[in-house]
């Protein structure tokens, strides 16, 4: 009779599994497999020729990898940061009573059904000297000319803002969810206690919202760790190498390059260095948590 | 002529169509017979001729046959690598797909494109009779094999002109402030010292008078290849640096001391002089590819510059578009002495002939009636309304058509320029490696842009990677 049932569930799961395996795990072990060769179908042997771990070695020594693993650190942890700072204050605001809340709540959260080669290209528009708004504004109200194609720091700041721009109202939405679901007894009580604000926020609602909040950073930084579009239709990956994150920097070596060894060796690496910083922020923020209990 | 030898003629004429239509209209339709059913499916970047092809030509080519096209539009690095990826690994997704010029070389290497010379030759009830090889401009022979067989059959050419602003060049209160201070006539610019003095002053003119107007335009994107192939396939060659500085007669050769030019005193005498020109542009200059630079002119914010040719059109001739429509004048590039005595030789060239073409994978699974449609696309009778509505010239006979005269005019010559001085200009040089020798140097080149390294040293640099690249890929023994 168990193994019957087990069996059912088997029969039931092997649609999931079946296509999970075809479109998850044997890419993803091709992906590996590739990257143990030199392979550019455009060189003048064009097939693939087993190197052992040469690509992997060849990462350590390569100053435009290293550069571009530097940015996108930096990248992710501003646009991740400002995102859940920024996420959190709005849906408190959210949480509260005001005109327009509902047409607000809906407005906010337009930018996430954006593809994000559109969102590169709208702050394109935006940004650019002669016709972008923004160069306009701060220009005639400040003075100050933004060019994103001759300045590193203007080019980092605005995709910083952009991603912010695109996908903070993810995390609102999360939190939000969060939010409502706490029940009002321990705040009710610790407001009879004599508890501040930040009191309360420490010590009863980041403790509680933590599972969701955990989850919706580890969610924006697999994301942020792999930005492409946006910042490619952007700004390319410049101006030079300001901007050349690793998704940009992969994308730039598998495509134009077609240099699919290598290209692959770098993906690896970096999906390897997503699950570190994940399981860095598990050990710093989820295990003392469970250890406590 | 009387009335019944009017009437006469008229019938003539009026039997003669009747006779002659069926004929050409049957052999669409008995062609197309075998294929019903069949979908053609192409993919090309998004440019006014492809969306041409798209909109009009794919829906006549479905009416005369019967056979269903679908034409995908996109982005140009999409195009590459959808393109690409279906014919690597074999899907045969695609039953057509564009080759620009400067790709050809790498898909012969891989022999990935039909010989389409000679698939019709082995077939040759496909053969239409209105289709031609000969007709085709000399732009054809780049998508031809050693033995001249076609591989592509050449949907769009243009050249690279120096464009000037006729109104500001011949406004006598301009020429005489320009003659003050310069001690010259103001007039296209022949030399590139004409030409830095030309963009000096008119930067100089838009700031002090509170216009927005800039002396040149530059397509100096600090993160896009437009920048990389301004410098080497527009700006170099007028210094006398072709083929991107490398010797493929000389083991790929690249550096001075191994016998190449990339980082000669040529080479580096150009980037400044073209560096100099992206400093006294547009503030727009350094986020600008191709296309910004057309709508840069287009805009009235430069007074010179080099542009496509198949923006060049729209920005003379499209009110809806431009705001220079009647004041754009066409002139050659300037060189450096010898340059143009090499070009006219045949030993050199003064700027970019581009274009490109439609071919067929051999992974197509429609391949016969996918030549079908290039030989529809490639015949003498759609070229003129082609050339119209997306000025572009591939056919000898379409400069001769009284429509395309008539847009000649009003582009002040374009098309006759391209007719009688495209011998001057060249392609891209014949490597196999193009996406992959840029995207190496690529990094190095946006670093000189953003001055993070100099011209000189960066020069160097790019021909020393150059050959490193070049001995990885294998080419470089």
């Amino acid at each position: 009779m168990r193994l019957k049932r087990t069996g059912f569930g088997w029969l039931l799961l092997s649609p999931t599994l079946l296509l999970l395996g075809l479109f998850g795990v044997f890419p993803f072990l091709y992906v590996v497999w590739v990257s143990f060769h030199e392979w550019n179908p455009f060189a003048a042997n064009p097939e693939k020729v087993f190197n052992w771990a040469n690509n992997y070695r060849a990462l350590v020594f390569d100053r435009g990898f290293l550069a571009s693993l530097g940015v996108t650190l930096a990248f992710v942890f501003f646009a991740v940061s400002s995102q859940v700072i920024l996420g959190y204050l709005l849906a408190q605001a959210f949480m509260r009573d005001f005109p327009g809340k509902a047409f607000f709540r809906t407005i906010h959260t337009l930018p996430l059904i954006m593809a994000p080669i559109i969102v590169g290209s709208v702050w394109k528009l935006m940004t650019t000297p002669s016709i972008g708004i923004i160069p306009y504004l701060l220009r005639n109200t400040v003075g100050f000319d933004l060019n994103i194609g001759t300045s590193a720091l203007a080019a980092f700041v605005i995709t910083v803002i952009m991603d912010v721009w695109h996908w903070t109202p993810l995390v609102t939405l999360s939190l939000i969810a969060a939010l409502v679901s706490l029940p009002p007894d321990p705040f009710e009580q610790a407001q009879i206690d004599g508890a501040d604000r930040w009191q309360i926020f420490r010590h009863i609602t980041l403790p509680m919202i933590a599972p969701a909040l955990i989850a919706t950073v580890f969610i924006r930084l697999m994301d942020a760790m792999r930005t492409v579009d946006e910042v490619l239709m952007l700004t390319g990956g410049g101006p030079g190498s300001a901007t050349r994150f690793l998704g940009v920097h992969i994308f730039k070596e598998v495509f134009p390059r077609t240099n699919y060894g290598y290209g692959s060796a770098v993906s690896v690496i970096v999906l390897y260095l997503t699950i570190v910083v994940c399981w860095l922020l598990y050990v710093g923020l989820i295990a003392p948590r469970t250890t406590r209990r | 002529m009387t009335y019944l030898s009017r009437a006469g003629a008229l019938a003539l004429a009026m039997g003669l169509t009747g006779l002659s239509s069926p004929a050409l209209a049957d052999f669409w339709s008995d062609a197309g017979a075998n294929y019903q059913g069949v979908v053609l499916r192409g993919v090309t970047e998004s440019t006014p001729p492809s969306n041409y092809i798209k909109d009009v030509l794919a829906p006549q080519f479905e009416a005369a046959t019967g056979i269903k096209v679908e034409i995908e539009t996109t982005s140009w690095d999409q195009m590459y690598d959808k393109a690409i990826k279906d014919m690597e690994a074999g899907t045969g997704i695609y039953d057509m797909v564009y080759i620009e010029q400067d790709i050809i070389y790498a898909y012969l290497a891989r022999n990935f494109l039909v010989d389409i010379t000679q698939a019709l030759a082995d077939k040759p009830e496909l053969k239409a009779p209105t289709f031609d090889e000969g007709k085709f401009t000399s732009f054809a022979n780049y998508f031809k094999d050693a033995n001249g067989h076609l591989f592509g059959v050449p949907m769009e050419a243009f050249i690279k002109l120096y464009l000037y602003r006729k109104d500001l060049f011949e406004d006598p209160a301009i020429q005489a402030a320009f003659k003050e201070k310069t001690g010259r006539d103001l007039k296209p610019a022949t030399t590139h010292e004409e030409y830095t003095a030309i963009a000096d002053f008119f930067t100089e003119y838009g700031k002090e008078n509170g216009l927005e107007l800039w002396g040149s335009t530059a397509q100096a994107h600090t993160g896009h290849p437009a920048s990389w192939y301004e410098f080497f396939e527009s700006v170099a060659p007028t210094f006398g640096v072709w083929n991107w500085g490398i010797d493929a007669n000389n083991n790929y050769a690249a550096t001075v001391a191994n016998g190449g030019k990339m980082n000669s005193d040529e080479a580096k005498a150009a980037l400044k002089w073209w560096l100099h020109l992206r400093d006294v542009g547009p503030p727009e200059s350094a986020q600008s590819t191709w296309t910004e630079v057309a709508t840069t002119f287009a805009a009235g914010r430069a007074a010179q510059g080099l542009v496509y040719g198949e923006n060049a059109a729209w920005i003379a001739s499209d009110p809806n578009q431009s705001k220079v429509v009647g004041k754009v004048g066409f002139a050659l590039p300037p060189t450096a002495p010898g340059v143009m005595e090499a070009a006219e030789a045949g030993t050199g060239y003064i700027g970019y002939y581009d274009g490109g073409a439609f071919g067929v994978p051999v992974t197509s699974k429609n391949r016969e009636a996918a030549l079908l449609f290039l030989q529809f696309i490639g015949q003498d009778e759609v070229q003129a309304d082609w050339a119209v509505a997306a000025p572009r010239i591939t056919n000898t006979a379409t400069y001769d058509d009284p429509k395309i005269a008539e847009m000649d005019a009003k582009l002040g010559g374009y098309y006759t320029m391209l007719r009688d001085q495209g011998r001057l200009f060249a392609g891209a040089p014949p490597y196999p490696f193009h996406a992959q020798l840029r995207g190496a140097l690529e990094p190095i080149f946006f670093d000189i842009l953003t001055g993070k390294i100099g011209p000189d040293e960066g020069l160097d640099a790019m021909a020393a990677k150059t050959e490193e690249e070049l001995t990885a890929l294998g080419y470089r023994k």
